[in-house]
């Protein structure tokens, strides 16, 4: 009916304006959302743990763990978000007590739990299948930790391509 | 509890993660562009409403990755249709920024003392008058399509969680509530937002008002770009 209370257009605009907050709000957010990736690029630059440390788009990354390296491969390559990607995963001069298994994530950004279960595929290789999201952000930068029971994680960040 | 409740728990945990760590910053001014449209009171249904059509889509989406077992076959089909989403969420806030300042006279035809002369007028205010409360359903339903990350990440777990369950009937259903619990977690975070923006203790700072306007439109061209680069 119109005029009632019930009738609460979508686009109610200048007549209740909570603008205050709302502006208030909305630049934090902006510097939350904006600035969050400038941030991110000066964390890079000053030589921070988040920092780029793999070329994962020119071939695989090796990285130092307990006794031992593992090296990391993602195909095919490019390697783009949002399409279905092969971990493989080798270790030399250790022997995993059980599956590895890979956590991926964005340096400084929460993005949910997105596990990639390997399998055993041959003497000292592991693989497994799994999808780098896309983040609306336009950062590129992704963080893959594999861990390997009862010696640790090994972390390599690298850029996809989106 | 059964294995079958530890997993929708994670799901829960997980939205309820995401949703103050990423979409407060990524969709609270979405939340709050919505927030301005509402009195003061009365707030919380409407909300819920909107977050009940979001929750619906992310459901749907998971029963169909479930049942197919495949995330990016359901994805790749769907990019257009999210680009759609988000350039009509950035202009929908660009469109309430510029009536706020008063650029546009959207403002004065929203507020119930305007008296429509000309055609397009009356047109418009009928238009609004039919968007009740109950419009914040089918918002959620298409904003619930936004491309975003964390969506994406469950989803992904959704995909693989209705593939290992053996039969596409089972899958899509697993699909359908891991989705749903994951957008249940997310509620709380942007409910928060939601009513913190419907605060009005400074709105009679003019020049707040008028930066925060001036904001909403930069915000709306800088959701444009980010569309147009998805």
């Amino acid at each position: 009916m119109p005029g009632s209370p019930n009738d609460r257009p979508l686009l109610r605009v200048v007549s209740k304006p909570h603008g205050g907050l709302t502006g208030l709000l909305l630049c934090l957010f902006f510097v939350m959302g904006v600035a969050g990736s400038s941030l991110s690029g000066d964390a890079q630059a000053q030589g921070d743990p988040s920092a780029v440390d793999c070329d994962i788009q020119t071939g695989p990354c090796t990285k130092n763990l307990a006794d031992g390296t593992v090296t990391l491969d993602i195909t095919p390559k490019p390697v783009r978000a949002m399409q279905d990607l092969t971990f493989t995963v080798t270790f030399s001069g250790l022997k995993p007590a059980a599956d590895p298994f890979i956590d991926l994530g964005m340096p400084g950004m929460t993005m949910g739990p997105n596990r990639v279960v390997l399998k055993r595929a041959g003497e000292n290789a592991y693989r497994g299948t799994g999808v780098i999201v896309r983040c609306t952000s336009g950062l590129r930068t992704w963080k893959a930790t594999v861990t390997v029971p009862d010696k640790g994680p090994a972390e390599f960040v690298f850029d996809v391509v989106y | 509890m059964s294995s079958t409740e530890v997993v929708f728990l994670a799901f829960f945990s997980s939205g309820f993660a995401v949703g103050f760590g990423h979409c407060v910053g990524m969709c609270g001014p979405i939340i709050i562009s919505l927030s301005l449209s509402l009195r003061e009171k009365k707030v919380l249904i409407p909300h819920l409403l909107y977050h009940a059509g979001r929750i619906t889509t992310y459901a749907l989406l998971g029963a169909v990755v479930g049942v197919t077992g495949s995330f990016t076959g359901v994805t790749s089909r769907i990019v257009g249709i999210q680009k759609a989403v988000m350039i009509f969420a950035a202009a929908l806030i660009i469109l309430m920024g510029l009536a706020m300042v008063g650029w546009i006279p959207l403002g004065r035809i929203f507020t119930d003392s305007f008296r429509p002369i000309g055609f397009f007028s009356r047109a418009f205010r009928k238009l609004n008058a039919a968007c009740s409360r109950g419009a914040y359903y089918p918002a959620g339903l298409v904003l619930g399509l936004l491309p975003c990350g964390p969506v994406y990440t469950a989803l992904v777990a959704a995909a693989r969680a209705g593939m290992e369950s053996g039969e596409p009937l089972q899958g899509m259903f697993t699909g359908l509530w891991l989705m749903t619990a994951f957008g249940l977690g997310t509620v709380p975070a942007l409910l928060l937002v939601g009513r913190i923006a419907s605060l009005g203790w400074l709105t009679k700072r003019e020049v707040i008002y008028r930066l925060s306007s001036m904001l909403m439109i930069a915000l709306g061209v800088y959701f444009i770009v980010r569309a147009a680069l998805f």
